[in-house]
């Protein structure tokens, strides 16, 4: 039923970003049977979850989810373990992990933060298929503190175990940001899914890029009604200082999707690699403009759309004086 | 799921709706719940209550203007009877389709006598202040009879489906001159979704004391003087939304992901995967050995 799917999808595109996670569950609890075709064609948030063997952070989404596990890029390891879980084959799990090495770099020169992941597999035609994945928001913070304190601690020679590492850095991230409610909060999601066909020295590439942003200001402000005195020349004068309060929030949040297609010549295996990653660089510049467009433009245009700041009887009158003015004088 | 469960997703559904998409909503639900007997009568809660909470606009049978159907419109009904909307401008009472968002039965209403010189003082100012500040917007005042609180409620819309965007401004105001305050709410929401999905929703509470002469003047003065406050916050509220359109464009937005690398170019590929390939077999000696 092509038309259900379509609905649940045109449904996604209209209700509000921030709920899309409880939205899909519903959708999914009213047609269990369109579960896969609706997690596999609706983009949530990335989750972060930390490998048990590694210790390094990855991403999880539909592409690495076996069940109710999900696969590490680090160790290729599932969690909660899965005998039988799907990995990519030996050649190809090669390419996942410098592919996981290179836009690692690639994360750190764009990002300054934040976790990466790239997972792959292969299709039924000879080609394959990856997704390349990029996180960062407020959480990455603790991610970075943790990592300075894990040296802390091993440089003070203090052996702990990991659990009371994580407490510590955790309760550290509460000090080093305090509660300063007026700064703005935002986290980045990008998903990057390609296909890549080999055809000879050449390869095809088809890549679906979705760039989730959500940016969160809130504000709070109050005065107490109050009487001051001020001296104005030798007189005092009584004023009366009106009490106020104020607060509110402002939420910018969502996802944008664009596509292309690409050619590209292919040497080895690694090339592969280069060209995503190229193709994936040109993509993330171009969204980030658009996003910025959109998110910073578009939508406060609208915001101007409905109210003016300006007082537009004024701005019509002197139109209309404008006008007779020009008439007056062709007269 | 049951039929209980699916009629309650379906409303959450509907009271999510962005700013004139409501019909939208309702025909992907319809597919999706695929059954209309139960839809029709299951949803009308959540309709009628996303039109009050929405400041849902009326055409006023009888009349050339548009009233809000809201809470306060509400004519508190006894009994069994339908339930009614006030619009105190044309002093007219209607039923109200919350699925057709149509008004019917239009019956005269006698207004509360002590209230009304001042409700249409400030029904008056808000008027002029709507044409001064509102592409398309509508007000309305009402009194609460037996005191001396009023709700002003103002609503604009623009729905512009061919170019994938729609925006609702709501602002209600509750001024009480017993208390000398005014208790302000204004919500913001825009929906862009033109190959993508993008949401802005604010919301801002206010409350002011107003001076002693608001209260004490005429009514036409009072309602004036009122809505100059009211001009005044609104004004400041929206170049506020620049700040923090501001504040997330160069402050956060940056923060998350650069422009370009620290470098000022873009990646070179091949000594990406060079470098890595290098650390990678100088590694591998020690640690993978045979692997």
């Amino acid at each position: 039923m092509a038309d259900l799917v379509d609905s649940m999808l045109d449904l996604m595109r209209r209700l509000p970003p921030t709920r899309v996670e409880e939205n899909v569950a519903a959708l999914v609890g009213i047609c269990p049977d369109y579960a896969d075709d609706l997690l596999g064609s609706v983009d949530q948030p990335l989750q972060l979850r930390t490998d048990r063997a590694t210790g390094k952070d990855y991403l999880a989404c539909d592409y690495n989810r076996d069940g109710e596990s999900y696969r590490s890029p680090w160790s290729n390891e599932y969690d909660p373990p899965l005998d039988d879980g799907t990995t990519p084959t030996p050649k190809l799990r090669k390419l996942e992990i410098t592919a996981n090495e290179a836009f690692d770099t690639y994360r750190e020169m764009y990002y300054e933060g934040g976790v990466s992941s790239v997972y792959l597999w292969d299709l039924d035609d000879g080609g394959f298929a990856g997704v390349v994945l990029f996180k960062k928001g407020e959480f990455t913070r603790d991610v970075r503190l943790r990592s300075v304190f894990v040296i802390d601690r091993s440089s003070a020679g203090e052996p702990l175990s990991r659990d009371t590492i994580t407490l510590t850095s955790l309760c550290s991230c509460v000090v080093m940001n305090p509660s300063s409610a007026d700064e703005p909060s935002g986290s980045w999601d990008s998903i990057h899914v390609f296909e890549a066909s080999e055809r000879g020295r050449q390869a095809h590439y088809k890549l679906t890029s979705t760039v989730m942003l959500q940016l969160v200001t809130r504000h709070n402000a109050d005065t107490e009604k109050k009487e001051e005195l001020l001296s104005v020349g030798s007189s005092e004068k009584k004023v009366v200082n009106e009490g106020w309060k104020k607060d509110g929030e402002v939420n910018l949040c969502g996802s944008m999707t664009r596509q292309t297609e690409q050619d590209c010549p292919l040497h080895d295996s690694s090339s592969h690699i280069s060209n995503t990653g190229k193709m994936i660089e040109e993509m993330e510049i171009k969204m980030r403009n658009l996003l910025q467009e959109v998110y910073f433009g578009k939508t406060r245009d609208i915001v101007y759309d409905l109210r003016s700041v300006d007082d537009l009887d004024k701005a019509r009158r002197q139109k209309e004086l404008q006008k007779e003015l020009v008439g007056f004088i062709k007269r | 799921m049951d039929s209980t469960e699916r009629i309650q997703a379906a409303s959450s559904f509907l009271l999510q709706s962005p700013p004139g998409e409501i019909n939208d909503v309702l025909n992907d639900v319809r597919t999706i719940i695929s059954d209309d007997d139960l839809l029709q009568e299951g949803v009308l809660p959540a309709l009628r209550e996303y039109n009050i909470a929405q400041f849902i606009t009326v055409d006023v049978p009888g009349t050339q203007h548009q009233s809000i159907v809201s809470e306060a419109a509400r004519i508190t009904v006894e009994d069994e009877e339908e339930e009614r909307f006030l619009d105190p401008r044309s002093k007219t009472s209607f039923r109200f389709d919350h699925l057709s968002l149509e008004a019917s039965d239009p019956q005269s209403v006698e207004p509360d006598e002590d209230t009304e010189s001042l409700r249409a003082a400030l029904e008056s100012s808000a008027l002029s202040y709507l044409s001064s500040h509102y592409h398309d917007g509508v007000a309305t005042v009402f009194a609460t009879p037996g005191s001396s609180r009023f709700t002003v409620q103002i609503v604009a819309n623009k729905y512009n489906p061919s170019n994938f965007w729609s925006g609702r401004w709501r602002s209600e105001y509750v001024v009480n001159l017993d208390d000398h305050t005014i208790e302000g709410k204004v919500f913001v929401n825009v929906h862009y979704y033109e190959q993508g999905n993008v949401q802005l929703a604010t919301s801002h509470n206010l409350s002011l004391s107003l001076p002693a002469a608001v209260v004490t003047s005429s009514p036409g003065s009072s309602a004036s003087k009122i809505f100059a406050l009211i001009d005044s916050e609104e004004s400041k509220y929206q170049t506020s939304l620049n700040d923090a359109y501001h504040e997330m464009g160069e402050k956060t937005f940056k923060g998350l992901r650069r422009a370009l690398p620290m470098t000022r170019q873009k990646l070179d590929w091949d000594k990406v995967l060079g470098y890595r390939l290098g650390a990678e077999l100088a590694a591998s000696k020690g640690v993978f050995g045979n692997a």
